[in-house]
C-alpha cells in the first residue's frame, strides 16, 4: 500500500462513502421518481394510451429545462430549494437533492427511449387481451423494455458519479471533492491519480455489471 | 355474433370507415378483402374497439361494447380473441407465460393456468416449445403461439388481422387449417382480414369487399379447403409443371 493512502485512509474511506451515499440517493431517486416519470412521458405521448398533448408537453418541458442547466449551475440556482427540504445547503445530505433532480431528468428520459422501442403491437395485442394501463405497463411495457432499462439506468448512474464529483462546491464531499482538494490543491498529484484510478474501476464494475445483466435478461 | 351499425371512423381527414353496417352470425369463418387503404384493418379492429369508432355502434355476443365502461369492456376483451400478422407475442417471455398472459389478466383461478396452457399449445400442436422464447421459432410458429394465446380464454370471437401475410405459403396453409379446426372443433365465429384472395377462398364462408372506407358488396362462397402442401421437392416440381395451366 503506497504511503499516500495509507496516510489519509480516514479521509479515504470517508469521501468513498460520500460518494456512495450521493449516488445511493440518485439512483434510488432515478428509480422510485424517473421510472414513472418516463413510463408517464411514453404514455402521454401522441398516440399512446394515455395520449395528452398538454400534460406530454409540461413533463418534457420541465425535462429538458433541468437536463440543459449546466450542472453546477443547477445545484446554485436549487440552493435555496435545498435549505427549504433538508434545512441547509451545505453537506452530503444536501448535496443529494441537486443530484436526485438531474438523476430524476437524466434517467425518464432514456425510460422513454427504451418504452419507444417496445413493438407497438405489443402494446396492441395486450389491450386486445383486456388489459388494464398498469397491466400494460407491468406485463408487458417493462417485461419488453427491461434490457434497455437496465442499460439506462447503467448509463445514468455512471453520469451521477460524475455529477457527484463537483459536490464539492456545497460541501458535499465525495471522491472527486477529494481529489480535488488533497490531490490537486495540495501538489499531492499521486494522490489525485489514486482517486481518478478508484473511480475508474467504479465505472467498469458498474458498466460491465450493467452490460451483463442486459444480455442476460434480453431473450428477444 | 358482430354486428356493425352505421360506424365510421375517421384520422385526421382520413376517413378509414364510413358508416358501415355489416352482421356477422355464430359459427361463421368471415372474410374481409380489399385494397390497401380500404378501411378493412379498421374495420377488424372496431370490433374490439382496439379504434374507438366515430359514430355508429358495435355488439359483440349481445353486448354493445360501445356502451361500456372501460372495465366492461376489458372484461368483453377477455373473450375476443386477435392475432395479428406481426404475431405481437412478447419477446422476453417464453411461450409459456405469453399463453398464460391472458389467462392472468382474466383473473381465473391460478390452479388451471397450467393445465389450460398446455391444452391450447397441445391444440396447435406446440407442447413441447412451451420453455422456449419467441426468437427461438420460426414465423409459422409464432403464430401458431398467437394464436394458443388468443385461445386461452376459450372466446367466442377470434379476430385475424393479416393473419398470414408475412408467411409463406406453406406455412400459411397451417395456419389456415389450424384456424379451420379452431372454427369446426371450437365453434369460435372468425373473423379473417386480409389481402390474400386465396385465403379468403380456401377458408371463408362469407366475404365482405371493402373499398374505400364502404362494403362494396357482401357474398356467399363454398370454402375449397385448405391445399394440402408438403415439403416434398415432387411436390414443388408438380406445381411448376402445372404453372402454365389455368388453376382448377
Amino acid at each position: 500500500m503506497p504511503d499516500v493512502l495509507v496516510q489519509y485512509q480516514t479521509e479515504i474511506w470517508r469521501s468513498i462513502g460520500e460518494t456512495f451515499i450521493m449516488v445511493g440517493v440518485s439512483i434510488l431517486a432515478a428509480v422510485l421518481v424517473g421510472l414513472p416519470l418516463g413510463t408517464w412521458l411514453y404514455l402521454s405521448r401522441k398516440g399512446q394510451l394515455l395520449e395528452n398533448r398538454a400534460v406530454f408537453s409540461v413533463l418534457n418541458l420541465v425535462v429538458n429545462i433541468v437536463r440543459s442547466f449546466p450542472f453546477l449551475l443547477l445545484v446554485v440556482f436549487l440552493i435555496p430549494f435545498t435549505r427549504l427540504i433538508i434545512g441547509t445547503a451545505l453537506g452530503t445530505a444536501a448535496a443529494t437533492v441537486p443530484l436526485s433532480i438531474i438523476a430524476i431528468a437524466h434517467y425518464s428520459r432514456l425510460v422513454e427511449q427504451s418504452l419507444l422501442d417496445v413493438p407497438r403491437g405489443v402494446v396492441e395485442a395486450a389491450v386486445s387481451m383486456g388489459a388494464s394501463i398498469k397491466d400494460v405497463i407491468f406485463k408487458f411495457l417493462y417485461v419488453e423494455a427491461r434490457s434497455g432499462l437496465v442499460l439506462g439506468l447503467t448509463t445514468s448512474i455512471i453520469s451521477f458519479i460524475s455529477y457527484s464529483t463537483i459536490m464539492g462546491v456545497v460541501g458535499g464531499g465525495g471522491i472527486g471533492d477529494f481529489a480535488i482538494r488533497y490531490g490537486y490543491q495540495q501538489f499531492k498529484t499521486e494522490l489525485m491519480l489514486y482517486m481518478i484510478f478508484i473511480m475508474l474501476v467504479f465505472v467498469q464494475l458498474i458498466q460491465f455489471t450493467g452490460t451483463t445483466v442486459a444480455r442476460v435478461i434480453d431473450k428477444r | 355474433m358482430i354486428t356493425l351499425t352505421n360506424v365510421s371512423k375517421q384520422f385526421g381527414r382520413d376517413e378509414a370507415v364510413r358508416d358501415v353496417s355489416l352482421q356477422i352470425e355464430r359459427g361463421e369463418m368471415y372474410g374481409i378483402i380489399g385494397a390497401s387503404g380500404a378501411g378493412k384493418s379498421t374495420l377488424l379492429r372496431l370490433m374490439n374497439l382496439l379504434e374507438t369508432p366515430d359514430a355508429g355502434t358495435v355488439t359483440v355476443d349481445g353486448n354493445e361494447l360501445t356502451s361500456l365502461s372501460s372495465r366492461q369492456l376489458r372484461e368483453q376483451r377477455h373473450v375476443i380473441g386477435m392475432i395479428f400478422q406481426q404475431f405481437n407475442l412478447v419477446g422476453n417471455k417464453t411461450v409459456y407465460d405469453n399463453v398464460v398472459a391472458p389467462l392472468k389478466l382474466a383473473r381465473r383461478p391460478q390452479a388451471k393456468h397450467e393445465e389450460r396452457v398446455l391444452e391450447c399449445l397441445r391444440f396447435v400442436g406446440l407442447e413441447s416449445f412451451k420453455d422456449k422464447y419467441p426468437a427461438q421459432l420460426s414465423g409459422g410458429q409464432k403464430q401458431r403461439v398467437a394464436i394458443a394465446r388468443a385461445l386461452a380464454n376459450e372466446p367466442h370471437v377470434l379476430l385475424c388481422d393479416e393473419p398470414t401475410s408475412s408467411l409463406d405459403p406453406n406455412t400459411t396453409a397451417e395456419i389456415l387449417g389450424v384456424l379451420k379446426s379452431i372454427n369446426e372443433a371450437l365453434g369460435v365465429t372468425i373473423v379473417i382480414v386480409t389481402h390474400e384472395m386465396d385465403v379468403i377462398k380456401q377458408v371463408c364462408d362469407r366475404v365482405t369487399v371493402m373499398a374505400d372506407g364502404s362494403v362494396y358488396e357482401t357474398l356467399d362462397l363454398v370454402p375449397r379447403g385448405v391445399p394440402e402442401i408438403d415439403n416434398n421437392p415432387a411436390w414443388f416440381v408438380n406445381e411448376l409443371r402445372k404453372a402454365g395451366e389455368p388453376d382448377a
